[in-house]
């Protein structure tokens, strides 16, 4: 089964039916549950890479300013994750030719895999090495702030 | 001069139309926008939570305020730059759509609240900042910007929404 074919059941599925039977007012709420998850998880990351290049809030320490964010980061993917299936599912095969979305998808399913590995593995020292920290910080946030940035781009390739 | 005709003279403005009918500028300079939203708007978020006592409760709210206000300040200022540009390219559509002007509103309201929460305790915030509980105009000061600024980006997002159903 291609992709494609994938897009086109999910979309016929009776969930995306009943999504797209919805009025017009639920798919603005999924847009603004969607910025909110964006924001929640930007701010977190943002916090605790600042610090962990030193350039904000260095009295507290890492592993504490990575616990106290990581309600934000994990309420933020929640919100994300339930926003985003319910304006992708509707319109599956319209975003299948997007090159915007794979990036997104790419990028996000990067963004995770550094956030649950390096990332955690890095902010939970104290004094983790300073290169590996900076590197860490550069990569978290390009990856995190791209997600955003190529799911805005979603609309102008439609 | 009415505020249309000034945005149609942006809008029909060489600089103005270069930037609408650029294939890149528009989505790049929108893209940004969005973005810097999570430096200025995030981290204002931030420094209202810490002063309704909802986050960084253990952390002293000037040292919040001092390590994170230029790295605010740097995103508002992305923001504000950003938005004047797009404002410029497609003003008069923009001030159609009716939640563009409640956006206005409400920053002024933010701009204004902030002016005077740092008139009035920015000054003495290593005093109170200390106590248990702070001054109640501080928190509500907090309270004001919580609430403007997620009705900012409330508005903001629905504009490109709006303006989607609208065509």
């Amino acid at each position: 089964m291609s992709t494609e074919s994938i897009f086109k059941e999910l979309q016929n599925s009776s969930l995306s039916q009943s999504i797209s039977q919805l009025d017009s007012i639920a798919g603005a709420f999924a847009q603004l549950f969607h910025i909110a998850g964006f924001l929640l998880i930007l701010t977190a990351v943002l916090l605790v890479n600042l610090r962990l290049v030193g350039l904000g809030l260095n009295r507290q320490t890492i592993p504490h300013l990575a616990k106290v964010t990581k309600p934000l980061v994990i309420y933020g993917l929640v919100l994300l994750l339930f926003s985003g299936l319910f304006t992708f599912l509707p319109s599956a095969t319209l975003y299948y030719p997007n090159p915007a979305f794979w990036l997104k998808i790419y990028l996000f399913g990067f963004a995770l895999v550094v956030q649950f590995t390096l990332y955690r593995k890095v902010t939970s020292v104290e004094s983790p090495n300073r290169i590996l920290a900076g590197l860490t910080a550069i990569l978290s946030l390009t990856l995190w702030f791209g997600v955003a940035f190529a799911g805005r781009a979603i609309g102008f390739l439609n | 001069m009415s505020v249309v005709s000034i945005l149609q003279v942006m809008h029909d403005s060489e600089f103005g139309t270069a930037l609408r009918e650029s294939l890149y500028m528009f989505p790049l300079i929108e893209g940004i926008h969005l973005i810097g939203l999570a430096l200025s708007v995030g981290l204002i978020i931030v420094t209202d939570l810490r002063l309704i006592g909802g986050f960084l409760k253990e952390v002293p709210v000037a040292e919040v305020l001092k390590q994170l206000r230029p790295w605010l300040l740097v995103g508002f200022l992305i923001t504000f730059v950003t938005g004047i540009l797009l404002l410029w390219a497609e003003g008069p559509r923009m001030w159609a759509i009716p939640v563009f002007p409640i956006k206005l509103i409400l920053i002024v309201l933010a701009g204004l609240n902030a002016i005077w929460f740092e008139y009035k305790y920015g000054k003495t915030v290593h005093e109170w900042g200390t106590h248990i509980h702070f001054p109640k105009g501080a928190k509500l000061a907090g309270w004001v910007s919580l609430v403007s600024w997620s009705a900012v980006v409330i508005c903001g997002r629905l504009i490109p929404y709006l303006e989607a159903t609208q065509h």
